[in-house]
């Protein structure tokens, strides 16, 4: 899964300035760090819809995805 | 006493005015017809016109469907049929979205939406009812949305779609609703009369009184009051003179790969040609020669319809240049053929040589450039930043004029205020009162248009600017175009001040260094391409076929990536994996050019002898320097030769090294007497032939900082002048010692650490140089750190001598000003020298360019960490070379330029031929033998000299040649020139 995730699925969270890092695995549970534009977006959950979706199709695997975000210091300021 | 606040909370007359005001745009439109057929295929692009399809099989799109997928590219399409009721209307297609898109329909461009316009005019481009709609539509655009920062909260990668209609529209209400945006904006702005904003209010809400926001009627009445009792009062007075020039900057890369720049180009330029159909009187600039090129080769239709355009006067290219490039660290000749292959694209195009440089964003500008836009053909410079960007001094000129580092001057706008805006009253208002040159520099400019994939002007904004004349209490206005401008009110403008210096941008400082490995590869594949030309022209002048395309391929891709947001190092980890694969490329075939086959001969292209000892790379050499296996040596060759590259040689007994109790070590060498602390700092450098000490006591000397660096949301872009209030401890893992010796050179190395990262760093002495490189081997892990390596160097001196790559400039080391203050971090190139009467010490580096000014010490910047726009920003590892170099004499008389080329440019193999008596006038001119190459129309060789040194000089060629500018037209045939200080000369030399 995090050999998948580097390959498949970060490039393109990359190119939108976002940043998405495997973090664990545990059962159907994918925890993942989200960083850069991603640690501030409203509608994340709309792309980690579209990632358990593509690993369903790319994998065969029924995930959940849990998200971390992790701020830059700039951006936490409430 | 009791303090009571008296808060209002009921609606304030203004507010209501406000409120009615938005249900205006409510009104706008007054039927329309949802279309039902969208299909959709999710994409990702993968290059220029290539997308991989991954995300599914093509699907139906319906209102309310989330839409695009993260880095997404999306095509769309649907059938239509145009409604009975809707024929001998105009009628557009309506489409909300925050991504950026390409409408066709029937197989014609007939606009774009994207996040600042929602419909597209049919009328005029489809003759058919049946419409066939085809949409390519990229998302996400930018990180910020300047007039509405806080949509961005709500631009994800996924988006809801919100539909798309056929519609018609109240176009009465929509004129009121441009009258009111317009008026409003003046009533809000503090920067308007008070009174004449207390009569706008109430004659505003008067106005609105008058419409049924049921049933829409009133509006005309509503407008014809607007009219007679708004637009006609002049009983308020404004002043001032303001020219409107339309415009979209396009970062070629930043939060989007260069190849999506091809289809934000061609958007903007789509947008702003249906635009031109709509409003005779609008005009539009657009920089760029790639965008142009990409705009050609991927979108021909829409090119022929712009050649139409720019051939009218109204579509007008700006700029001059390939790219709007850094204009710090390219070297001049990057800088030259900016303009060369720029200038040469716009004349093959469009039969049109541009006369001004258009550089709205880039940060800052190297002093260098006057005299290369002079000899480009360019008189007229643009550059905004310092005037809004600059966090410390109003840079205090808008119109006037700049002298360059060798006396050439141009004609320079850096415009009052920012160079995006969206044409309102108020912004122009700000632009002129914050026109510093208003008795003297005639007009003000402001620039007006969307960036990045906004795609420029908007109707709004030409709507908004047909009624600014009848609005008595702005600056009178007018739409206008680049060059126009900048003729009118430069040109031979008597009153213009002069600026003359760099323009030193007090922001940004940090983009001489993040990306550490884009700026080595730059320098490196900068000398690369002047050697492989240099020897390609050769073998051109004995008769062998010259590659010009490679070459010139090779440089556009190199050009390409010192865009302002490439080179510098702001922007996303793909940008940068994308630079790096490109200069990969340009590496791979420069090394066939290159390659020397069947010689073991190396060429000096040095038009002067090697004097430094040469790293020559070899397998199971005895020495690892930057990751390479070899010996080093002092090759016996002239200048412009090749020649055989024996090891130094030999001096049994040079080196005597002793061992102090504290770890210290002290090694005496035919040159210094050394004392290295266990950090690999310099306690001591004493120089026994000049009789001194080079090591400031108290200071640290060759000492490695690491600095806490925070500097918040510009976190690639800037340094804080405060970073240096937290110091990240360095750990000595492995003390100093002597890791190599033989009877040539030594090496010292000592491992340092500090949180995540790991330093080797090496000291290496010469038996027959005085020449002390340091070479640090990093693996570097940070997050917000900043290396840098500090010289406290025993000199008194005021004064920073730095290369700028042609020519030096001296920058003051006090502190006395806020403008000397404000330059703590510079940009120099191959070397700075801090030099007194007698004698001095310069620190060679190769590919380097941040320095900071700490008052008794100077520091070289290596490395930072920052985590936006690209989280793995300088992670990784790095080696990185400096060469310390004391000298009697200062930086000229000790001929340090001469030195720095020495260190930079490699001994290849391969040998060349070249004209003794041209050989011998190139080693005598004094000057840097900057390029040689096939002109580009094949019938000249063009040799550029530069001079470095700021001596004038006399050269005497040895056969009559043509003196050109650096687009290379034939300026007439010369035997002799006279070399100003600082001057780089080009000439032909014809081919027999």
């Amino acid at each position: 899964m995090k050999t998948y995730l580097e390959q498949v699925l970060a490039p393109r969270i990359q190119g939108d300035g976002g940043w998405v890092e495997y973090e664990s695995e545990e059962g159907d549970q994918l925890t993942l760090i989200f960083r850069g534009e991603c640690s501030k977006c409203h509608m994340l959950d709309r792309c980690t819809a579209w990632m358990e979706s593509r690993i369903l199709g790319d994998t065969g695997r029924t995930i959940h995805i849990r998200s971390i975000r992790r701020k830059p210091f700039f951006w936490d300021n409430n | 006493m009791a303090h009571v606040e008296v808060v209002r909370r009921s609606m304030r007359p203004e507010e209501w005015t406000a409120l009615r005001f938005s249900w205006l745009k409510r009104g706008v439109i007054e039927d329309r017809e949802e279309i039902l057929t969208w299909r959709i295929q999710d994409a990702r692009q993968t290059g220029e016109q290539s997308y991989e399809f991954s995300d599914g099989p093509e699907r139906d799109l319906r209102r309310g469907d989330l839409y695009f997928t993260p880095d997404g590219t999306a095509f769309i399409r649907a059938e239509a049929r145009l409604p009975e009721r809707f024929k001998g209307r105009k009628v557009y297609l309506h489409l909300h979205t925050a991504a950026e898109m390409i409408v066709k329909i029937n197989g014609r461009y007939v606009g774009g939406l994207d996040p600042n316009r929602d419909r597209v005019l049919l009328n005029g481009y489809v003759d058919q009812d049946h419409l066939r709609i085809e949409i390519e539509a990229y998302n996400r655009s930018k990180p910020d949305d300047e007039r509405n920062p806080e949509v961005m909260a709500v631009r994800g990668c996924r988006q809801v779609f919100e539909g798309g209609y056929l519609v018609i529209l109240r176009e009465n209400v929509l004129s009121l609703l441009y009258d009111y945006t317009l008026l409003m904006d003046i009533a809000q702005s503090g920067y308007f009369n008070e009174d004449y904003r207390h009569f706008l209010f109430t004659e505003l809400s008067r106005a609105l009184d008058r419409i049924d926001f049921d049933t829409w009627e009133g509006v005309d009445d509503a407008a014809a009051y607007v009219e007679k009792v708004i637009y006609a009062n002049t009983d308020f007075r404004g002043s001032g003179d303001v020219a409107l020039v339309g415009h979209s900057h396009l970062d070629i890369a930043y939060y989007w790969r260069r190849i999506h720049a091809v289809q934000k180009n061609a958007r903007t330029i789509l947008i702003q040609l249906r635009l031109m159909d709509q409003y005779p009187e609008f005009r539009y600039t657009h920089t760029q020669a790639y965008t142009y090129e990409t705009l050609e080769k991927y979108y021909p239709e829409l090119f022929e319809e712009l050649k139409q355009r720019i051939r009218e006067g109204r579509f007008e290219p700006v700029g001059a240049m390939y790219v709007e490039p850094d204009c710090n660290i390219p070297a001049a000749e990057s800088l030259i053929r900016q303009f060369l292959y720029g200038q040469h694209f716009f004349r093959r195009a469009f039969g049109k040589t541009i006369d001004n440089a258009w550089l709205p964003d880039v940060f800052g500008n190297s002093w260098i450039m006057p005299q290369i836009l002079k000899k480009c053909g360019v008189d007229y410079f643009v550059s905004n930043k310092m005037s809004t960007w600059n966090d410390t001094n109003r840079f205090p000129h808008n119109n006037f004029l700049w002298k360059g580092i060798d006396g050439s001057t141009v004609y320079a706008c850096v415009p009052p205020t920012h160079f995006i805006t969206w044409n309102m009253p108020s912004q122009i208002q700000e632009n002129w009162e914050a026109y510093q040159d208003k008795e003297t520099g005639g007009q003000t400019l402001s620039m007006y248009g969307y960036g990045d994939g906004g795609s420029g002007v908007t109707e709004e904004m030409l709507e908004l600017a047909r009624r600014f004349s009848k609005v008595s209490v702005m600056p009178k206005t007018e739409l206008t175009g680049g060059a126009e401008f900048l003729h009118r009110n430069l040109k031979d403008n008597p009153n213009l001040s002069t600026w003359d210096g760099e323009l030193y941008l007090e922001m940004h400082r940090g983009t001489f260094t993040t990306k550490s490995n884009l700026k080595k590869l730059n320098r490196m594949l900068e000398f690369r391409l002047r050697e492989a030309e240099l020897r390609a022209a050769l073998a051109a002048w004995s008769g062998e076929a010259y590659p010009a395309e490679e070459l010139r391929d090779c440089w556009k891709k190199l050009l390409l990536n010192q865009f302002h947001d490439i080179l510098p190092g702001s922007h996303i980890h793909p940008v940068y994996q994308d630079a790096m694969a490109d200069y990969a490329e340009i590496g791979s075939r420069l090394n066939v050019l290159l390659s020397g086959e069947g010689t073991e001969l190396r060429f000096n292209s040095l038009p002067f002898p090697r004097v430094l000892p040469s790293f020559i790379p070899e397998e199971n050499g005895p020495v690892t320097r930057n990751g390479e296996t070899g010996y080093w040596s002092r090759p016996a060759m002239e200048g412009l030769a090749s020649g055989e590259v024996p090891p130094l040689p030999a001096r049994p007994g040079w080196c005597r090294i002793t061992p102090a109790e504290d770890g210290s070590l002290r090694v005496t060498t035919p040159h210094y007497i050394l004392t290295l602390l266990p950090d690999g700092s310099f306690a001591s450098l004493l120089d026994p032939a000049l009789n001194r000490e080079w090591v400031k006591a108290g200071c640290g000397f060759n000492r490695l900082h690491i600095w806490a660096d925070h500097p918040g949301m510009y976190d690639a872009w800037d340094i804080l002048p405060n970073y240096r209030d937290v110091e990240i401890p360095l750990t000595v893992s492995t003390p100093l010692a002597n890791t190599y010796l033989d009877e040539s050179s030594a090496e010292f190395s000592v491992t340092l650490s500090a949180e995540r990262n790991r330093w080797t760093v090496i000291i290496r002495l010469f038996a027959d140089s005085r020449g002390i490189e340091v070479e640090h081997r990093c693996d570097w892990q940070e997050k917000h750190r900043l290396a840098k390596v500090n010289f406290g160097v025993n000199v008194l001196t005021r004064e920073l001598v730095c290369d700028t790559s042609a020519g030096f400039i001296r920058r003051p080391l006090t502190k006395n000003t806020s403008w000397e203050q404000a330059r703590f971090e510079v940009c120099h190139h191959k070397w700075f020298d801090l030099s007194e009467t007698g004698a001095g010490l310069a620190v060679l580096n190769q590919g380097k360019y941040g320095v900071g000014l700490e008052g008794e010490e100077v520091s070289l910047s290596l490395l930072r960490s920052t985590i936006r726009p690209d989280i793995l920003s300088d992670v990784g590892t790095h080696s990185i070379s400096y060469l310390i170099l004391p000298h009697e004499g200062d930086a000229p008389s000790a001929g340090i330029n001469n030195l720095a080329y020495d260190y930079n440019v490699p001994l290849l193999r391969g040998n060349p031929r070249i004209p003794e008596e041209w050989r011998r006038f190139l080693c005598g001119s004094g000057c840097w033998l900057q390029s040689l190459k096939l002109s580009e129309d094949g019938r000249l060789l063009v040799l550029r000299l530069s001079e470095q040194n700021g001596a004038r000089r006399k050269l005497i060629f040895p056969a009559p040649v043509r003196l050109l500018n650096m687009l290379e037209d034939d300026q007439g045939e010369i035997l002799t020139a006279e070399c100003r200080p600082f001057e780089i000369l080009t000439v032909g030399i014809p081919l027999a």
